[in-house]
């Protein structure tokens, strides 16, 4: 699903940030992507969201390359990836039902068809009876979830998670990476970024070591 | 999707929400809502002056040449040894035998202090010096009436000359190009300043916006969508900021036309509506206006999404 061939990646004239990366997820698997701040995980979740494309090297998603690919082509292949960020990012005037139906209104599809599904999901993740509320009213648990709701709503194949559990206590920690885990039960390809030491070890997912530029298989 | 031991997991309550209304992405407030309506309602207002400026000047020259197209004048001046009523009967015999010709009538010694009363000042005694004499010779259709047997004609009596306001008309249809042309170069301007003040509001929004944008990009947002969103945002701002600077140039008119009618001095009222038909627009020059504000509301829908759409090339 995910191959990496030699992949480096440079910001302008700047340093290799990536260097060689060369490895290969499986459909379904889960994975924990490590690494000491600065390491660059940020960036290879840039180049598996496509957001970036890579200075060198060959990147394959759904066994295309990526970039060989126009902007239109990049866009559709962008809906089948789910993104989760550390700060959240949710639109703070829209509602939570909003926040999380919006990549389904940017597919041009009406509420009518979406609401039911919308609301199940809320329900799922434990925020159905906030669904009216703003962001900045919610916890910051409750928010982490409905970024996750919004990553997931659109049935993506890859989900990526950036430092999801950056904002919450360690007992929601261990809750939301759960809730990860059951989404990937239902199928869903998982890559989580996180350098949290406590958290790697209470799961046995297998482990990508960024360190230097350079990625490391683990388990 | 739903799942029980999940639920239990987060330990959420579970709740159904009727429908609702979706809240715009672009948030009305991020936009520099009231300033950009003011601007627009102004840039329509200064169309929509310059606009019924042109149509009240087109108007008024047309009126002006048929008026003028429809009369010419024979003077006839004091020679020595003439007798001035005689020539002019048979200079007004000569003209109302021209075919096209409708009637002709010599202007009184009343009607002539009048028209010099302007330069002459009011309360004259023309009996105490020769002024040339006017006759006033009005034209049924002035394409099939013979000027030239006219002229000829009017030779066999010293002192006649024929004016057939040619040079005048000539004149004030140049007067009137030019100042259509103006006028559309007046607009020209400010389409271009309305686009170049909606451009800068355009980027200022979309760089306020840069976090919607950044998300709507990772959740899958074409450019197209993104730029569609802030498009229907701006063609809204437009379309009230227009309804206001139309109103206003109607408005505009209307109390310009009033205030010529009871402010000035009657004589000056007088003038101007000679001028300018007393400032009636007429049902064509509202028109143009109520036009000028769908058009300045798809100008800056336009050029938002072209604003936005390069942005987001550039970006990208």
């Amino acid at each position: 699903m995910i191959d990496f061939n030699n992949v480096g990646l440079r910001y302008g004239h700047g340093p290799e940030i990536l260097r060689n990366l060369t490895f290969n997820i499986e459909p379904g698997s889960f994975h924990f992507l490590t690494g000491p701040s600065g390491s660059g995980k940020t960036s290879l979740l840039r180049l598996l969201l496509l957001s970036l494309k890579p200075t060198s090297g060959v990147v394959k998603l759904f066994g295309r390359d990526v970039s060989a690919m126009d902007q239109d082509s990049l866009l559709d292949m962008r809906r089948h990836i789910g993104i989760v960020f550390q700060e959240f990012r949710l639109l703070d005037h829209l509602t939570t039902f909003e926040n999380v139906a919006l990549p389904l209104r940017v597919r041009g599809e009406p509420e009518s068809v979406y609401r039911s599904n919308v609301t199940e999901l809320l329900e799922w993740v434990g925020l159905g009876e906030r669904m009216d509320a703003l962001p900045p009213l919610l916890s910051g648990g409750e928010k982490q979830r409905a970024a996750i709701a919004r990553a997931v709503i659109g049935r993506p194949d890859i989900l990526l998670a950036d430092e999801p559990t950056g904002n919450v206590d360690p007992e929601l920690s261990l809750r939301l990476v759960r809730l990860f885990a059951e989404l990937n039960k239902l199928g869903t390809t998982i890559i989580l970024a996180t350098h949290e030491l406590p958290l790697l070890d209470s799961f046995d997912f297998p482990r990508m070591a960024l360190r230097d530029g350079q990625v490391t298989m683990h388990g | 999707m739903a799942d029980a031991a999940l639920d239990t997991a987060i330990g959420a309550p579970v709740r159904v929400q009727g429908s609702r209304r979706a809240t715009a992405i672009v948030p009305e407030r991020s936009v520099a809502g009231r300033t950009l309506v003011l601007l627009i309602a102004i840039m329509t207002f200064l169309s929509g002056v310059t606009l019924g400026g042109v149509v009240l000047v087109q108007k008024s020259a047309v009126a002006w040449s048929s008026d003028v197209g429809r009369e010419v004048t024979i003077q006839i001046r004091p020679v020595e040894g003439e007798v001035m009523d005689s020539n002019i009967r048979t200079a007004i015999a000569l003209a109302e035998a021209t075919p096209g010709v409708t009637e002709a009538h010599a202007l009184t010694l009343a009607d002539s202090e009048k028209l010099l009363e302007p330069w002459l000042g009011a309360g004259l005694d023309l009996s105490q010096i020769d002024i040339p004499r006017l006759i006033v010779v009005e034209l049924g259709d002035p394409k099939n009436v013979d000027m030239s047997m006219l002229s000829t004609n009017l030779q066999s009596i010293k002192g006649a000359s024929l004016e057939t306001h040619a040079a005048w008309r000539q004149q004030l249809n140049t007067m009137a190009g030019t100042l259509v042309v103006s006028g559309v170069l007046v607009l020209a301007l400010i389409v271009l300043a309305t686009v170049l003040a909606v451009v800068f509001a355009t980027r200022g929004t979309m760089a306020s916006n840069r976090e919607i944008v950044d998300v709507l990009h990772f959740i899958g947002a074409s450019n197209s969508f993104i730029a569609g969103e802030f498009q229907g945002r701006f063609l809204s701002l437009g379309f009230r900021g227009g309804v206001v600077g139309g109103l206003g140039a109607v408005l505009f008119f209307f109390i310009v036309a009033g205030a010529a009618g009871s402010i000035m001095p009657d004589q000056a009222s007088a003038q101007l509506g000679f001028l300018f038909g007393r400032f009636s627009l007429g049902l064509d020059g509202i028109t143009g206006i109520a036009a000028v504000v769908p058009v300045i509301a798809a100008l800056t829908a336009i050029t938002s999404r072209t604003t936005v759409r390069r942005f987001l090339t550039q970006t990208s």
